[in-house]
């Protein structure tokens, strides 16, 4: 083989505390398609950004031709001949083909010859291997279509490093098979492909070596004839399970509190059928764009679905506002704290007390802010959040004590049903522990509980029942004594359908 | 969150008390009765209408329509009074309209989910076109003399009409921002729209109130302005909505949404009555009264980014991550 053109050498990235890469080496050879896999939150996000100069690594070096470089910035890394392209397509909507290959380009002086810019461009296109009329407004192109584009405008700067981030993770199948030719196309004329994909079968299909990643840690680099699918879901999940966080006996009845059957969101999600009873967890699993969270704003009534049928407490229901689930006793704590959970400059008590402002006024309408107080305050004793004053702007807390707001606000309404979407993500271990117990405890008291959760060891440590979703469609439900990280992970990489 | 905004409020009283006590040293006739009372008047419709304005902008909305709806309003009370409507019946048209022309803009605003600077922006040429249509620029006079009397004589303590309508209306307007849920909501939404609508609040529907309110309150305080002068014409008001927005935002409202208090608009509202009142009574011109306005907003804007002590500073820092 030939010299590698980039190569990470002991690469280690630290976030404060956390350190996301550790000693991570690999090298990219020219003409190879380097597939690097890993769960969410293993670390290629970082090791993208490294990449093209994003971030600064904390240790080790990058190496271009075995020379030692830093690269300061994206536009650095173009220079360095390293881009990358996204699962959303970054193009001027309002430009045509043409325009979009040369928008960033510094090369082409400052009067730009539109005959030789469109020479150039249909050059490139060829290249890219794709018929695409290079006169066409980009807000007209499919999302395929925009990704070569992309790919162009890297080409237009030589690229020789081109890092594909899940680029085919919101596209059709059809399209997708476009793009991983794409990819085969480019490593045959000598560039060096970073392929990132959560779609396993891809990866047979078109990559060369893979790289599996793991909690910031490099695994293995294996020849894709050297790994099974199997091996490579062992190596991504690695660690043992019930080292982390043990399964609780379950709580679950024989009363049901809620029937899904055949829902579906046009273009989003369909097929999703379960039920759930009185006492139990049912955990949601599924990778990025499972479209697991858009099934719980329907349940919610944020995101009403537009086919199939919700049994809640044995009625049937048509769920078309948020107030109107509330009013049915469901609650949904949701994942994006800052976008969604939290006014973030208000107090404490301002937030605990949103969603059920009206048992807090007198019979005039006046707000009592006594009483919210004893509420917050026993929430913050029951909860454990940590602060010195329940005045203080919730954005001033931690990500584990904002998260406990959260919880109270909703826990506050007392519902019967209780939604909980990602409700763990980036908080420490301890608080973790904390959330597992108050939902353990919410459904031994009568309640029952959704919890969409990334985590595997999470999901395998909190769910009754495992559902597991991909791409928008129901691969399966499992109990959770059948369960297993590798099992769910089959499902949502979609290796297996379940029965 | 509410601490921190009552050091800004601080800081504009300190403001306030030097202005006045300038004021008070340059002229004997600042404190007078009579001066005090017709500092109020000169510009009693538009900071009627800056209480209202508070609670939009805390809304993270805004609503440039205001001064156009006051022109229509008392040309509407002109031109039907004119063609034979009782003065009574032509008021309540008038505040019709008001609350009607509100609606129009919450529409758009809430329901259709337009941004406000360009639904108001329209409105405030319609409304203002509409004022032209129906009076033109020859004037209309002669109203009732108990409806000229209401703007140009004390009603009672030797108090003007519309004062009292001020004072009573921030009391009332300053419960429902501090103390009702419809108060709170109105920060939530400002703050986080996403946030109040995830727990269940038809945010739609508080911004329609909204809007409806700052109709009917614009409309209220354009008759009080026909009252006032016993006339009107189709560029009543004109501009108004400038003044208005600037006292809010003197007042330590921020633009952004969610921050601000109505003791901040009616402190800003002093200040700016106060420091006009005497450079007038020091024979400064109007002009040269808006130039310093204006510089007093730019510093209102400059001063919490300016790294103060913590009783001075207003605003808090960025949230931690």
């Amino acid at each position: 083989m030939a010299n590698p053109v980039l190569s990470l050498k002991n690469i280690s990235k630290n976030f404060g505390m956390t350190a996301a890469l550790a000693d991570m080496s690999i090298d990219l050879y020219p003409g190879e398609v380097h597939a690097i896999v890993g769960e969410n939150g293993a670390g290629k996000s970082t090791m993208i950004k490294i990449m093209t100069g994003v971030h600064q690594p904390s240790a080790g070096s990058l190496e271009i031709d075995s020379n030692a470089v830093s690269i300061s910035g994206t536009s650095a890394a173009r220079e360095q001949g390293v881009a990358a392209i996204y699962q959303e397509p970054m193009v001027f909507p309002d430009f045509d083909v043409t325009e979009n290959i040369f928008a960033s380009s510094t090369t082409e002086g400052w009067i730009q010859r539109r005959g030789k810019l469109r020479k150039k461009a249909l050059a490139l296109i060829e290249r890219v291997g794709m018929k695409l009329d290079v006169d066409r407004i980009a807000s007209g192109l499919t999302l395929a279509e925009q990704q070569a584009v992309e790919i162009a405008r890297a080409l237009s700067q030589d690229v020789r490093v081109l890092i594909m981030d899940e680029p085919t993770a919101s596209l059709s199948a059809h399209e997708a098979a476009q793009l991983r030719r794409i990819a085969t196309t480019l490593a045959e004329q000598g560039v060096a492909v970073v392929y990132i994909s959560h779609r396993l079968e891809e990866i047979f299909e078109i990559a060369h070596r893979v790289t599996v990643i793991r909690d910031g840690q490099h695994i293995s680099t294996k020849l894709v004839e050297d790994v099974t699918s199997d091996g490579m879901i062992a190596e991504m999940v690695g660690r043992e399970v019930g080292n982390y966080f043990a399964k609780a006996p379950t709580h679950a009845t024989d009363e049901t509190i809620l029937e899904v059957k055949d829902l579906a969101l046009e273009g989003v999600y369909r097929g999703i059928s379960f039920d759930l009873k009185v006492g139990e967890v049912l955990c949601m699993s599924g990778l990025i764009g499972a479209r697991r969270t858009d099934v719980a704003l329907s349940l919610f009534g944020i995101l009403p679905a537009s086919a199939g049928a919700i049994y809640y407490k044995g009625k049937p229901m048509e769920m078309k506002s948020a107030k109107q689930a509330m009013e049915a006793g469901i609650a949904y704590v949701s994942e994006d704290r800052r976008k969604f959970g939290l006014a973030m400059p208000m107090s404490i008590r301002e937030n605990t007390t949103l969603a059920t402002l009206a048992e807090f006024l007198s019979p005039r309408g006046i707000i009592n802010r006594c009483r919210e107080a004893e509420v917050t305050e026993a929430f913050r004793e029951r909860l454990n959040i940590r602060t010195p004053d329940i005045e203080i702007e919730v954005g001033m807390l931690s990500g584990g004590n904002q998260q406990k707001v959260m919880l109270a606000k909703w826990l506050n309404m007392k519902p019967d049903l209780l939604i909980l979407d990602e409700p763990t993500r980036g908080i420490d271990v301890g608080a973790k522990a904390e959330v597992h117990d108050l939902i353990r405890d919410f459904v031994a008291n009568g309640g029952a509980a959704i919890v969409i959760s990334s985590d595997l060891p999470e999901v395998l440590a909190m769910g009754d029942r495992i559902l597991v979703m991909r791409e928008g469609h129901q691969m399966g439900i499992i109990d959770n004594k059948d369960a297993s990280q590798e099992t769910i992970m089959a499902l949502a990489t979609g290796q297996t359908e379940a029965a | 969150m509410l601490g921190k905004l009552k050091s800004w409020e601080g800081f504009l009283f300190i403001v306030l008390v030097l202005i006045i006590v300038v004021n008070a040293s340059l002229s004997p006739f600042f404190l007078t009765f009579n001066n005090q009372i017709n500092l109020f008047q000169l510009s009693i419709e538009k900071i009627i209408v800056a209480l209202v304005m508070t609670f939009i902008i805390i809304n993270a909305e805004i609503d440039l329509s205001v001064g156009s709806m006051m022109g229509l309003s008392a040309c509407a009370f002109g031109f039907m009074f004119q063609a034979g409507v009782p003065a009574g019946g032509a008021v309540v048209i008038a505040l019709v309209i008001g609350g009607l022309g509100g609606a129009l803009n919450g529409y758009f605003i809430a329901k259709v989910g337009l941004p406000s600077l360009v639904v108001t922006l329209a409105t405030l040429i319609g409304f203002r076109g509409l004022a032209r249509v129906l009076v033109e620029d020859r004037g209309i006079t002669d109203f009732p003399d108990w409806f000229d009397a209401l703007g140009q004589q004390a009603f009672a303590f030797g108090i003007p009409f519309a004062l009292f309508a001020f004072v009573i209306l921030f009391l009332i307007l300053y419960v429902v921002l501090q103390k009702t849920a419809f108060g709170r909501l109105t920060y939530v939404i400002g703050t986080n729209r996403d946030v109040a609508d995830f727990a269940g609040v038809n945010t739609g529907k508080h911004k329609m109130k909204l809007f409806i309110a700052a109709g009917i309150v614009s409309a209220f305080a354009g008759l009080l302005y026909a009252a006032r002068v016993g006339a009107v014409r189709g560029d009543v008001a004109l501009g108004f909505e400038l003044d208005v927005i600037t006292m809010v935002l003197l007042g330590g409202v921020s633009i952004f949404g969610g921050k601000g208090s109505l003791m901040g608009t009616l402190l800003a509202i002093l200040i700016v009555l106060n420091l006009r009142n005497g450079m007038a009574l020091n024979d400064i011109t109007g002009h040269i009264q808006t130039g310093v306005i204006g510089l007093l907003l730019i510093a209102s804007v400059l001063v919490p980014r300016l790294k103060l002590p913590a009783f001075l500073s207003g605003h808090q820092k960025g949230a931690k991550v």
